[in-house]
C-alpha cells in the first residue's frame, strides 16, 4: 500500500504541472484582460494602464509570466490578486472555513439521506411512497439549483419569514458565538443545504437504487436467501455492501465541487464561500487568483480520487493495489 | 501603544494646544449652525439605531485610489469627505470640507478656504496639507489604478496645488480651466499623517497594497460621518459614528443620527429585494422595471416607500454603429448619415419609455442630462417614430426589398448586421427585442448578440461589434465626459480609426468627418475657458452637432428610483428630486 501511495503522489506532480500549463494558456486565450477592463472607468488613462502593466509584469511574454508564477509556487507564494491588491493565499484562506464547512455538511447530509432512500426505493419498487420519492428525485435533478433557491426564498417571504439568504441574520454576522447565534444559523442553514444538496441527493439516491437492484438480482443473493439467511443479513451484509462500491468512487469526485459547484447557489443565497470569489476573478481576469483556485480544484480532484481508491480497498477486501 | 506612537501623539496634542484658542472661538461661533444643506432635512432626526444597506459585492480594498471598485467606494464615501459636492436639489456645488472658494479674474487660480475645526477620526486636525497630499501625491499619480490625473490636467499640463496657510490652498493652471471645481469634487481627501509614510510617488505598488481589506479598521481614519468598525469577508461591513464627525443638523445636533451603518453583501439583485421586503434591509437599489411591483406593495400597505425623481447620473442607453467595421459595405452604410437617420426613425422611444422603463424615463439629451445647466434642448431633432419614413430613407439609399421582403445591399447580399447588447440587463434585452421587431417590418435584419454586461465596454472599445447598445453615465460637466464624446477619446468607441497612434496624443484628423473635427475643437476650446456662459455656448453647439449628425442614437434617459423602509426619516422626494444621505436619515420612533 505504501509503495502504491508513493507512486500515486509521484504521478500527481507532473499531472498538476501539465494542468497548470494548460490553465495558464487558457487564461491567456481569453479576449481582453484585467487591465483592459480597467478602461471602463473614465478616469483611467492609457498611461496608467501601461504603468500598471509594468508593475504586474504583464508586459512580459507569457512564458516569462508563467515561470515567474511557477517560481512563486515553489516558494509557496501564490501571487497577488490584481483586484484586491492582496496575496492570493490570504484571500482564499479567508473564505476557506465556510466553504469547507458548507461542503462537508452538504455531502454528509446528502449521503445520510440519499443512501437509505435509495435502499428504500429499491426494495419497494412500485410503492406509492417510492414513486413520490422518485418524483422528488427527478425534480431535484431537473431543476437548476439557483431556481430552487429563488423558489425557496419566495416561499419563505410569502409565509412571512425573514431568513432569506446568507448564513445569519445581520446582527449575528459579526457577533461572537452564542446559543442564539447557533440557532439563528440553523434557521438559515436549511435553505443552502436543500439548494446545494438536492441535486446530489437525487443523484446518489438514483445510483444507490440502481446498484442495489442490480445486486439483488445476482446469483449469490439468491444463494444467500436459499441457505436460509435472515433477510436483514442478506440485505445489509451481502447486497448493500456490494452496491455501495461504485458510490465510493463517485465520492472521490465530489471534493473539487467544494470550489466550483456552488458558484451560482452561493451568489443567489449570499453565501460566503469561494464560489463567488472564483466567479469575480474569472470575470475580471484576475489571473493569479484563477490559477490558484483552478489548481486547488485539480489538487482536490486528485486527492479525492486517491482517498476514494484507498477507501475502496478498505471497504472491499477483493481490491488490492499491490 | 508603543513608545514612539505615544510620543508622536503627545507632540500632536501639544500642537493642538497651541492652536486651541483660535479653534475654540470658531467652534463656538459655529455651534448651533447647520453646516450641511438644509434641504436634506424634512424634520430634525432622532439619534440612534442601525441603518442596514445592501452591497452588491465584496469590496476589494479600503485604499480608495488603489482599486476601481464601486462597492469599495460606496463604503468609503461614508468615511472620507470631498472638498465640495453637488447639491441634491439644485445640482449646484456646495462646500463640504471647503467652506468657500474664489476664482481669479484670469480663471487660472482658484483659492479654496477649508472649514475650520475639522478633525480626523483619530483626533488629528484636518489641514490643507491633507488636501495637497491627496491631490499631488495620490489623485494625480498615474501609477495608481484609480488616479484622476486626467481631470487634474488642462491642455496637457497638470494643475499645481499650493498651500497658503493651514486652512487655505490654491489651485493654479497654466490655461484657464472651466471645470476646475468639478475636478476637485472627484477625490475624497485622505489623511496625510497616516498615508504619507507609504510614499505613493516613490513606491506606487507598495502604496496600493496598504489599507487592504484585512487592515485594522482603526488605521483607516476619516473625516466623514462614519468610520469602519469591522469587516466579515463576503458577509458584512460595519461602520459606526465617527466620534469627531463635524456635521451638524439645522438645530446644531451632531450628525449622523444613526449609531451604526451596516452593509450586507448580497450579490443577487432579486435577493436584495427579497431581503428588503423581509425587513432586513432599509434601502435597496431598484430599476424602473421593479418600480411598479414595489409601488403596488407600498399602496397595498407594506411598510416601504418607493420614490422617483430626476437625476444627472443615470446612464442613458444609446445605439452605436461601428464606423470601422471590417465589412466594407456595412462600413459605408454605417458612416452614412441618412442610414443612421433611418435607424433613428425606427427607434420607438415612446414605447421603450412606457414598456421598458414603465414610464420612468424621459427623452434623452445628447451627452448631457436633460434639465441641467449644460443641457441644450435637442428634442426636436429626435424625430417621431415612423417606420414609413425609415423605410423611405432606406429606399432612397437604394436598399431595395427583395422578393423575401429583406432589403438588399448593393452587392445583392441581405441587409443584416449584428446588434450586441447586455443580455443580463432587463431593460437592454427588452430594447433589443423591440428594435429587432420594428426593423424586421421594414426589411432590416438585426441579429441579436447577447453578452455579459461586464464585458460590454471591452467589446465596444475593442471594436468587436457591428452595432451595439451601450450606456455611459452622465456627469455634471461635459468636460468630465470628453473621453466619450470628443472624437479620438478612448471611450469614443464607434470611430476607432481616428484614435491617436500609440505614443501620440493627436487623433487622426484626416480620418474625421467635418462635424467630428468641429466637436473635437469645441471640447479643446471649452476646456480652456473660465467663463461658464461662453463654455455653455460651445457645449450647446456640440449637442446640436450630435443631434444632427448622430454619432450614436440616444434612446432614453432613465429616471432615478429608490426604495426605502417606511421607518426611515429624511428619505423623501421634493421638486422631482430624491433626497437622502446616510448622515441625515434617521429611524422614526
Amino acid at each position: 500500500m505504501g509503495v502504491y501511495l508513493l507512486r500515486r503522489v509521484l504521478v500527481a506532480i507532473p499531472t498538476l504541472w501539465l494542468i497548470s500549463v494548460l490553465v495558464f494558456a487558457v487564461i491567456q486565450l481569453q479576449p481582453g484582460g484585467f487591465l483592459e477592463n480597467l478602461l471602463e472607468d473614465p478616469r483611467v488613462s492609457r498611461e496608467t494602464i501601461e504603468n500598471i502593466r509594468r508593475q504586474y509584469l504583464l508586459d512580459q511574454p507569457v512564458w516569462v509570466q508563467y515561470l515567474h508564477w511557477l517560481g512563486g509556487i515553489v516558494r509557496g507564494d501564490f501571487g497577488y490578486s490584481f483586484l484586491n491588491s492582496r496575496p492570493v493565499s490570504e484571500l482564499i484562506w479567508e473564505r476557506m472555513g465556510w466553504t469547507v464547512f458548507l461542503a462537508f455538511l452538504t455531502i454528509l447530509v446528502t449521503w445520510v439521506i440519499a443512501i437509505p432512500l435509495g435502499i428504500y426505493t429499491a426494495l419497494n419498487r412500485y410503492g406509492p411512497s417510492s414513486t413520490a420519492l422518485n418524483f422528488v428525485g427527478y425534480f431535484g435533478l431537473a431543476t437548476p439549483d439557483f431556481l430552487v433557491a429563488l423558489l425557496l426564498i419566495y416561499w419563505v417571504l410569502s409565509t412571512g419569514g425573514t431568513n432569506v439568504g446568507g448564513l445569519f441574520s445581520p446582527q449575528y454576522i459579526d457577533a461572537p458565538w452564542s446559543w442564539a447565534k447557533f440557532q439563528d444559523m440553523l434557521a438559515h442553514l436549511w435553505i443552502p443545504l436543500i439548494v446545494i444538496g438536492l441535486d446530489g441527493t437525487a443523484t446518489i439516491m438514483r445510483q444507490m437504487r440502481a446498484n442495489l437492484l442490480d445486486v439483488l438480482s445476482q446469483d449469490y443473493i439468491r444463494t444467500a436467501r436459499a441457505k436460509g439467511l435472515a433477510e436483514r443479513v442478506v440485505l445489509w451484509k451481502h447486497a448493500v455492501r456490494n452496491a455501495i462500491n461504485p458510490l465510493i468512487s463517485l465520492a472521490g469526485l465530489q471534493l473539487p465541487t467544494l470550489i466550483s459547484s456552488t458558484i451560482i447557489a452561493s451568489i443567489v443565497l449570499s453565501l460566503p464561500t469561494i464560489g463567488p470569489f472564483l466567479y469575480d476573478s474569472l470575470l475580471n481576469k484576475d489571473q493569479y487568483v484563477v490559477m490558484a483556485l483552478l489548481m486547488l480544484s485539480a489538487l482536490l480532484l486528485m486527492v479525492g480520487n486517491l482517498l476514494a481508491d484507498v477507501l475502496l480497498a478498505w471497504v472491499d477486501p477483493r481490491i488490492r493495489y499491490e | 501603544m508603543n513608545r514612539r506612537r505615544f510620543l508622536r501623539q503627545t507632540a500632536l496634542g501639544l500642537g493642538a494646544g497651541v492652536l486651541a484658542p483660535g479653534l475654540w472661538a470658531r467652534g463656538l461661533a459655529q455651534g448651533g449652525a447647520a453646516n450641511v444643506p438644509a434641504n436634506l432635512f424634512q424634520e430634525i432626526g432622532r439619534r440612534g439605531g442601525t441603518l442596514t444597506l445592501p452591497l452588491g459585492s465584496t469590496p476589494q480594498s479600503w485604499n480608495y485610489f488603489a482599486v476601481i471598485d464601486n462597492f469599495a467606494y460606496t463604503v468609503l464615501n461614508n468615511v472620507f469627505d470631498r472638498l465640495m459636492q453637488l447639491d441634491q436639489v439644485s445640482f449646484e456645488l456646495v462646500g463640504v470640507l471647503a467652506e468657500s472658494w474664489s476664482i481669479s479674474r484670469d480663471a487660472r487660480t482658484t483659492t479654496v478656504k477649508l472649514r475650520s475645526g475639522i478633525k480626523w477620526s483619530d483626533g488629528t486636525p484636518f489641514t490643507a496639507d491633507d488636501v495637497l497630499f491627496t491631490f499631488t501625491e495620490v489623485a494625480s499619480n498615474t501609477n495608481l489604478r484609480a488616479n484622476q490625473a486626467a481631470t487634474l490636467t488642462v491642455a496637457g499640463v497638470p494643475l499645481r496645488f499650493e498651500k497658503v496657510d493651514d486652512l487655505t490652498f490654491r489651485v493654479i493652471s497654466s490655461k484657464p480651466y472651466g471645470a476646475v471645481l468639478q475636478a476637485l469634487t472627484f477625490s475624497p481627501i485622505l489623511p496625510r499623517h497616516k498615508l504619507a509614510q507609504f510614499k505613493p510617488r516613490e513606491d506606487p505598488g507598495g502604496f496600493s497594497r496598504v489599507w487592504a481589506t484585512n487592515t485594522d479598521p482603526k488605521e483607516i481614519v476619516g473625516t466623514g460621518p462614519f468610520i469602519l468598525q469591522s469587516y466579515v469577508p463576503d458577509q458584512k461591513v460595519t461602520l459606526v459614528r465617527n466620534p469627531n464627525s463635524w456635521r451638524r443638523d439645522p438645530q446644531g445636533n451632531q450628525l449622523p443620527y444613526f449609531d451604526k451603518l451596516e452593509y450586507l453583501i448580497i450579490r443577487d439583485p432579486n435577493v436584495q429585494i427579497a431581503q428588503f421586503r423581509a425587513g432586513n434591509l432599509d434601502q435597496v437599489p431598484i430599476t424602473g422595471a421593479q418600480f411598479p411591483e414595489l409601488k403596488r406593495l407600498e399602496v397595498g400597505g407594506a411598510k416601504i416607500r418607493v420614490l422617483s425623481g430626476s437625476t444627472i447620473y443615470t446612464s442613458p442607453p444609446h445605439w452605436g454603429f461601428n464606423f470601422d467595421v471590417p465589412n466594407p459595405e456595412l462600413r459605408e452604410l454605417f458612416r452614412n448619415l441618412t442610414f443612421r437617420k433611418a435607424m433613428q426613425f425606427a427607434v420607438n422611444r415612446k414605447r421603450i419609455i412606457e414598456d421598458v422603463y414603465n414610464g420612468l424615463a424621459v427623452l434623452p439629451g445628447h451627452g448631457v442630462a436633460p434639465g441641467t445647466f449644460w443641457y441644450y434642448d435637442t428634442r426636436s431633432y429626435l424625430g417621431e417614430f415612423s417606420l414609413e419614413r425609415a423605410a423611405g430613407l432606406l429606399d432612397s439609399l437604394g436598399l431595395r426589398r427583395g422578393s423575401d421582403g429583406q432589403r438588399r445591399l448593393p452587392s445583392g447580399r441581405v441587409l443584416e448586421f449584428a446588434f450586441t447588447y447586455a443580455s443580463d440587463s432587463a431593460p437592454f434585452a427588452a430594447i433589443a427585442a423591440i428594435l429587432q421587431n420594428d426593423l424586421r417590418q421594414i426589411g432590416v435584419k438585426l441579429n441579436l448578440q447577447g453578452i455579459q454586461q461586464g464585458t460590454l465596454l471591452a467589446t465596444a472599445t475593442g471594436g468587436n461589434f457591428e452595432s451595439i447598445l451601450m450606456a455611459y453615465g452622465d456627469q455634471p460637466d461635459p468636460q468630465l465626459r470628453k473621453d466619450i464624446w470628443q472624437p479620438g477619446g478612448q471611450l469614443n468607441y464607434w470611430h476607432r480609426s481616428v484614435w491617436p497612434d500609440r505614443g501620440s496624443s493627436e487623433p487622426k484628423f484626416d480620418q474625421m468627418f467635418p462635424w467630428e473635427k468641429n466637436i473635437w475643437e469645441i471640447f479643446r476650446q471649452a476646456e480652456q475657458l473660465g467663463d461658464q456662459n461662453e463654455r455653455k455656448r460651445l457645449y450647446d453647439r456640440w449637442q446640436l452637432l450630435s443631434a444632427q449628425n448622430l454619432p450614436v442614437i440616444m434612446i432614453a434617459k432613465p429616471t432615478a428610483v429608490a426604495a426605502g423602509h417606511a421607518r426611515l426619516g429624511n428619505f423623501f422626494a421634493r421638486d422631482n428630486r430624491i433626497i437622502f444621505t446616510n448622515f441625515s436619515m434617521f429611524e422614526k420612533a
